[in-house]
Parts: C-alpha cells; structure tokens; sequence
C-alpha cells in the first residue's frame, strides 16, 4: 500500500499516484483549530515555544484524520523574530504576530544580525522537526517558511520598505540577498532535521501588491534563489501565492518550484491551463470549512479534484473556530478518489 | 508666470506621477500667487489621486505606486492646508473610524483605504493595527460615527468582526452605524454572513461603497 509520505513525493515529482494527497503545510497555511486543541489537550500559544508540545500538536492533526501529513511552525513570525522583530505569541485563538519593527528604513539593514538556529523559536521549530523524524516515518515532515517580501516586511517597517522598493533598488536588492541567504539556511537546516517538503508562503509579496514588475524582480528572484537550494538538498518544495493571479501568470510560470498553492479566488481550471506542466495544490475554501456543512465541503473538495487538483488543501490558513467534522470531510472525499 | 490652471495641473501630475519632493515648491508659488487653497487640494492633488486610482482600477498601479503618489498628496497638503479659511468645512463630513482587528498587525492595506477615504472627503479616526474589539465601538460612539471600517489579513483573526457587529447590537447602536468589512480573506459572502453593511475588494473601491452606504454624493 502506498504510504501518505510515498504518495506526496510521488505527486511532487509529477508522476502519478494512487488517489491525490490531502495536506495542509502549517505555517501560513494554518491547520490547527481550537477543536483540534481540545481533542489532543495540547494548546497555543504554549505549543509555539515547545518543541516537545508543537510535534505532539503536529502529530494530532494527522491522528485525527485531519490531514496526511506533519507541519510546523504554527505561525508566520519565527523569521521576523529572528531577526530582530517584536512578536507576541498570540491566544488560543490568535496566531502569533509582529508588534513591533527592527528597523524604519531599509538602509538600516546592516544592523540586522543573522538568524540564531540553535536559539528561540528557530531551534524550537528545528527540534519539533527532529522528533518527529524520530518517532514517525511514512508521513511527510513539511517545514514551512515564510517568503522573502514578507519577512522583509515583518522586519522593516511595510510601508517604507515598499517604497524604498522601487526609490532604492540598489539597497533592496542588497536586503533582499540578506534575507533569502538566511531563509536558505533556515530551510537546509529544516532538511537536515527531517523534513521531506519546505513549504513557503509570501502574502505580503504578492502580484496585487507589487504589480507584475515588482513582483518578478522581488519576490521570483528570491523565491527562486531558496526553491533551488531546497531541491538541491534534495526536498520537495511548494509554494503557495495569494492573492489573485491574472497580472502575474507569466511570472509565477517562472517559479522553479515542484508544486503551486492557490488561493480560493483563483479558478483551478484557469490555474491548469496557464501553468500546463506544475503540480497544482488547492483550494477548498477555508471560509467554507468554517462556516458551512460537511456537505459542502465535500462538493467543494469534490470540485477541487475535477478542476485539477493534483494535492488537496484549503486555499488558505484555517480559521481556529473551524469545527473537526468539516476540516475531516476534506480527507474523508479525498480517500473515495482512490484508483 | 504661471496661470492657476497650469499650476493645478501641474500638481495633478506631480501626485499622479509620485514626485514627492518638489511638489510643497509648486504649492508655494500656487498659494503666493494667491490662488484659492481649496482649488488646489480639490483641483490639483485630489484630481492627481483620483487619476491615479483610476489607474489601480486598469491595473496600471499597484499598492506600492498608490502609497507612493499619497505621499506626493500629503507634501502638498501640508503647504496648502494652513491657507484654507476657518470656516472651509467642506459641507458636513462623514465620519468613519478604520482599523486592523485585534490579532493582526498587518495594515497597509487599511492605510491605503484611509488615504482613499480622506482624500474623498471624510474625516477618519484610525485606530492603528491589532485593535481591541471594544475600541472600534467606543471609539464610534464617541465621535459618533457614520461607518466602522475593518480589516484583516488572517484567517484566525476574520471572526472579530463578527464580535464588533454583535457588540454594536448589544449597545443597540448598530441600526445608526453602517459596518465595512475587508481584508484578502473577506468576501462579499463572508460580509453578508455576519451581517456587515459592505465589503469591498481594494481601496478604491472602499470609498465607492462607503459613500453609497453614507449617501453621500
């Protein structure tokens, strides 16, 4: 029988497999509800510090038929952190967020130090990572981390730094290599403890945001800087962009990465046909899982498959009041598209 | 020397264009020419505002041009605001109060909305980012509001609006309020479905449906 892990790598490599695969990265991409935190007893925000708690709430997403795969971090705010950013760790209900900037201007970069990956939340993320690659097998570990733009922007302050963007591109570009070289080693060493996938999300870098030109000179440049370092190391990676897509198909064509993410507002069937030879990842909408019936999650899941989906997933983070039956129907329809 | 027209235009394209450095000169010798301040705010830097949003909606321009042509418009508003006479309250203007809610941080998109809005002619009271819930409906009753504004970027954080809503409910003043909602995880369905008065898909488009919903214009 072919094994949860197998059947994502399968999928990633674009060779066909049993039935698609039914994941939800974490990070960005949220997979813990409160539901979910009642069932297993263990809870945010304590588990964002932990690395013993974040496996164990990694563990019962997949345990309770939630999804086929292990993700971690929980949130979009370990680089930002370290990097120099001020973060509250959030609620049970709140992801963790930034609060307060590093620096005002882009100039003030080299200021910055590097990560630290054997302290804080880095090593935290790391060693939840390590265990489970101790105490599980068959299961795909996704790592996740947060896009170049969007750590860029966590840690200068937004609205100077995309300015400066197009006023200093110069300098830019020099922040930009800065972090993506540390986005990189973030990512190797998630590789190194156990991770087969590197999921990356960049919401705050995206075609709406940046218009086409931007967005290919900011964020496909580095995004494609850490996406071949990854598969270098030898993992998958998967990218997911938000937002709308139409200003920018041709750009995100140039993405090297194995496997795209859409949002719920991109149409699968136009996604398909703009980006003929990629893996697509999508888009049951998340609004829908928390607000609707198990009934309409199947039919949109069922939709998803239809329109082309190769791996099944919400189109976005869960929303935490998302009751466990719907967030379960997701891979209760997937599993009846077995071959 | 330069007629008024010319200089109007000129301040259009200075905004529309995003030159924010020699924009406060043009304004300088626009209002020592002793042309009428209003004019110039109306004529010359909204027009260029309002030039450039019709860009955004072409997708022309993007986020990061809009904030840059608002910086233009607020170098120049800064020379010509001083000259407007006291009693230039442009007619009544609507209040709104605007903010982030409470668990995100993320707010360069409700800027962009408050700078649309302000530029359309409301007064606006912005609450920041990671807004307590009870803020926005305090802060409403005491300047006695026309229309909260929220937004979000996170999932986790979209069911606070729901609470805002319910919040003005119990104080009973939600029928005198009108409520917008948006933020990329929003959507008109989500809107309807907790009962909002609105929702938009950007800022300029914010500022269409909040003075639809104020009746203003």
């Amino acid at each position: 029988m072919t094994t949860a892990n197998e059947r994502l790598i399968k999928i990633l490599s674009g060779m066909k497999a049993d039935r698609p695969a039914c994941i939800c990265p974490g990070g960005m991409m949220n997979m813990v509800t409160k539901a979910l935190q009642d069932v297993c007893g263990v809870y945010l925000p304590e588990a964002h510090t932990d690395a013993r708690m974040m496996a164990d709430l990694a563990k019962a997403i997949y345990d309770n038929e939630c999804f086929e795969n292990y993700g971690v971090p929980f949130c979009m705010t370990v680089e930002a952190e370290a990097l120099g950013a001020s973060c509250t760790m959030g609620t049970q209900l709140f992801e963790p967020h930034v609060t307060g900037y590093a620096i005002d201007t882009v100039e003030d970069y080299r200021k910055l130090k590097p990560m630290d990956l054997e302290a804080g939340r880095a090593k935290v993320t790391l060693d939840a990572i390590r265990l489970l690659k101790a105490e599980t097998k068959d299961v795909p570990i996704i790592g996740n981390i947060v896009g170049p733009v969007s750590v860029a922007s966590s840690v200068c302050e937004p609205t100077r730094y995309y300015k400066q963007m197009r006023q200093k591109r110069e300098l830019t570009h020099e922040y930009m290599q800065f972090v993506t070289d540390d986005l990189i080693r973030f990512a190797l060493a998630m590789i190194d403890a156990g991770a087969d996938v590197i999921a990356l999300s960049d919401p705050s870098g995206t075609g709406e945001i940046l218009g086409p030109k931007f967005f290919d000179e900011y964020a496909v440049t580095y995004i494609n800087q850490v996406v071949d370092a990854v598969e270098a190391a030898g993992a998958k990676m998967i990218v997911h962009i938000c937002g709308q897509m139409k200003s920018v198909y041709d750009k995100v064509a140039k993405i090297h990465s194995d496997a795209f993410s859409f949002d719920a507002v991109v149409s699968l069937r136009e996604a398909r046909k703009n980006l003929p030879d990629k893996v697509i990842m999508g888009n049951v909408s998340t609004f829908a899982i928390e607000m609707q019936d198990e009934k309409t999650v199947d039919k949109l899941t069922r939709s998803s498959y239809a329109n082309g989906s190769d791996i099944i997933s919400p189109a976005c983070g869960l929303g935490m009041g998302s009751p466990l039956s719907n967030v379960q129907q997701v891979l209760k329809t997937v599993k009846t598209f077995a071959e | 020397m330069a007629t008024k027209e010319e200089l109007l235009q000129k301040m259009s394209d200075m905004v529309f264009e995003m030159e924010d450095e020699e924009i406060a000169d043009v304004c300088e010798e626009y209002i020592e020419a002793g042309y009428d301040a209003l004019d110039g705010i109306l004529h010359g830097l909204v027009d260029g505002m309002n030039r450039a949003s019709e860009m955004y909606d072409q997708e022309e321009y993007f986020v990061t041009d809009l904030l840059l042509c608002s910086d233009a418009m607020y170098a120049g508003l800064d020379v010509l605001r001083p000259h407007l006479p006291e009693d230039a309250s442009v007619g009544e203007a609507k209040k709104a109060v605007i903010g982030v809610v409470e668990g995100d941080t993320h707010d360069i998109g409700k800027n962009l909305v408050k700078i649309m809005m302000e530029t359309a002619g409301f007064e606006m009271f912005d609450l920041g980012r990671d807004v307590p819930l009870d803020s926005f409906v305090e802060k409403a009753k005491e300047v006695d509001a026309d229309l909260i504004m929220m937004s979000t970027l996170m999932t986790t954080t979209m069911p606070g609006m729901k609470e805002v809503i319910s919040k003005l409910r119990e104080q009973g003043i939600r029928d005198s309020i009108k409520v917008m909602v948006g933020g990329s995880p929003i959507s008109q369905k989500y809107a309807e479905d907790i009962g909002a008065d609105g929702y938009s898909r950007n800022a300029v488009e914010a500022v269409e449906v909040a003075k639809r919903l104020c009746g203003v214009e």
